[in-house]
């Protein structure tokens, strides 16, 4: 504990006496920091899309306009017995219609000149999400497009997954950019940590003389490195926060159609913590690297 | 407290610094070590130190031997080891107070503790006046006080003085040599290394001359 406590103080002082250096070190952390912050924000709002889309999954089956009302019921059977099904809805030519001149008002006029109705009777069909993980539900898809009178079945799960696996890849890119960075922020940590260190080779002298423990010697180099990187993690989410709130206000209205009446969430306490407990650690990690030159 | 058998230092460059070094120092004596600029007389004191290993034959003290100390054990065996160099080693940043009770303070003993020896040891070179000033607004002799001051707070059983007077007029000098007569007869074993031939007469304890690395009188 007291070893602790002098790491911190000497570490404390020892920031306030190389402000200048301790700021670079905490710039360089702050970049990696947000970088890995921007990563998260995106990935996390998507995750959070995706798993409330998934959750809403929906299949339309469209029936061919010669349909008739036997091959209807079929299908309606087919649908209702199987145990996927959390609430299914039939949707009329006319009531397409109507729905497309509600929804694209703008388009209304275009409507008006068709001499027939152009748009499908369909049955809209939403899915419990444990059937959609386990794949019940792609497979009453499958019984459902190969009965008579089903012109085609729309299952947005294709997209879902494409996207999912584009995330994946954003990811993947994103965590080699932010390791990256992080490993150059653990280097500017180390050379600023050894700046200082400079200026307490008399004391470092002396400690190693009387016999001072290794936790003492190092212990506020490392100490340091944490406080740059916690630092640089903290500023980097406050700009993180303030960059989210101006993407929301100058972008809301496209990211509300995008988003289903959403906006861009900033992350949760959990992943702020994660994000500020990784500063540290590369803060450390660049701090120990440097101590092994204090003796 | 000191024994070495046939202890060699050797240098990259085939010199060698201490050779076939065969001495005992006992526990609670107070001895000087002397020689010329180059006899080896830093060289054994930082064998004693573990700063450096030596090449050949064996150094125990207060039953430790050196060349088996592992790092861990270094910093152990050192904690019972003061020492005094002829530049004081003073940190410059820090008050006359703080450069005694850092010791303490690095060893990990309770504030408190680190507090009231501190004061002690200042009490007991005279200096605690001082204890706010810092070691430039100090005399070379208040200095060497001071250091002395430091080497006590770890309460070490083996005190080592390199050149100690070396920075210090006649005057001074033997007023730091009386201040290590003291600790000795307190029961700390006094190691000093110098060429103050004069100094060595006036305080008048065992002596042991190196030159060229080998022992060539003990009186």
């Amino acid at each position: 504990m007291r070893a602790i406590d002098y790491s911190l103080h000497e570490a404390w002082v020892s920031l306030w006496r190389n402000r200048a250096a301790a700021a670079f070190a905490m710039v360089a952390i702050g970049l990696a920091m947000i970088v890995l912050g921007a990563l998260l924000l995106v990935t996390w709002n998507v995750e959070r899309l995706l798993a409330e889309w998934s959750s809403a999954t929906e299949f339309s089956v469209f029936l061919d306009d010669t349909a008739t009302s036997e091959e209807r019921g079929a299908i309606e059977a087919l649908i209702d017995d199987s145990d996927v099904v959390e609430a299914r809805e039939y949707v009329s030519k006319a009531d397409a219609l109507t729905r497309f001149r509600r929804e694209f008002a703008e388009l209304a006029s275009l409507a008006d000149g068709f001499d027939d109705n152009p748009f499908p009777a369909s049955v809209e069909v939403r899915v419990r999400p444990e059937a959609e993980a386990d794949g019940r539900a792609e497979a009453l898809v499958r019984r459902v497009s190969a009965l008579p009178g089903v012109a085609d079945v729309q299952y947005d799960r294709e997209w879902l997954a494409r996207m999912a696996s584009g995330l994946d890849a954003l990811r993947g890119i994103g965590f080699a950019l932010a390791v990256v960075m992080a490993l150059a922020a653990a280097v500017t940590v180390a050379s600023v940590v050894r700046l200082g260190m400079q200026s307490r080779r008399d004391e470092l002298q002396v400690m190693a003389l009387v016999g001072s423990p290794l936790t003492f010697i190092r212990g506020p180099f490392v100490a340091e490195g944490v406080l740059q990187g916690g630092f640089g993690a903290l500023v980097a989410l406050g700009l993180l926060a303030i960059g989210s709130a101006l993407v929301n206000v100058s972008w809301g209205a496209q990211l509300a159609m995008l988003l289903d009446g959403g906006s861009l969430q900033f992350l949760p306490a959990r992943l702020c913590a994660a994000l500020v407990a990784g500063g540290m650690l590369v803060g450390g990690v660049g701090g120990f690297a440097a101590s092994r030159h204090a003796l | 407290m000191i024994e070495t058998h046939h202890l060699s230092k050797l240098y990259s460059r085939g010199l060698y610094a201490l050779h076939d070094l065969n001495l005992t120092v006992d526990k609670g004596e107070f001895v000087f070590l002397t020689g010329p600029s180059g006899a080896g007389k830093s060289t054994f004191l930082r064998l004693l130190l573990v700063q450096e290993r030596a090449s050949e034959g064996e150094i125990f003290v207060n039953g430790h031997n050196l060349a088996k100390l592992s790092r861990r054990d270094i910093q152990e065996y050192r904690r019972g080891i003061g020492f005094i160099f002829q530049d004081f080693k003073l940190i410059p940043s820090r008050t006359i107070f703080d450069n005694i009770s850092f010791v303490a303070q690095v060893l990990g003993v309770p504030p408190a503790q680190q507090k009231r020896k501190a004061f002690q040891v200042l009490k007991w070179v005279g200096l605690q006046h001082r204890m706010n000033a810092y070691p430039h607004d100090l005399s070379g002799g208040e200095q060497q006080r001071i250091a002395i001051a430091r080497a006590l707070a770890s309460e070490p059983v083996l005190l080592l003085a390199d050149e100690p007077t070396g920075n210090l007029d006649p005057d001074l000098s033997l007023e730091i040599m009386n201040l290590l007569r003291e600790v000795n007869a307190g029961g700390t074993t006094v190691l000093v290394a110098t060429h103050d031939r004069e100094l060595i007469r006036l305080v008048g304890r065992r002596t042991i001359t190196l030159d060229q690395g080998r022992v060539v009188e003990i009186g």
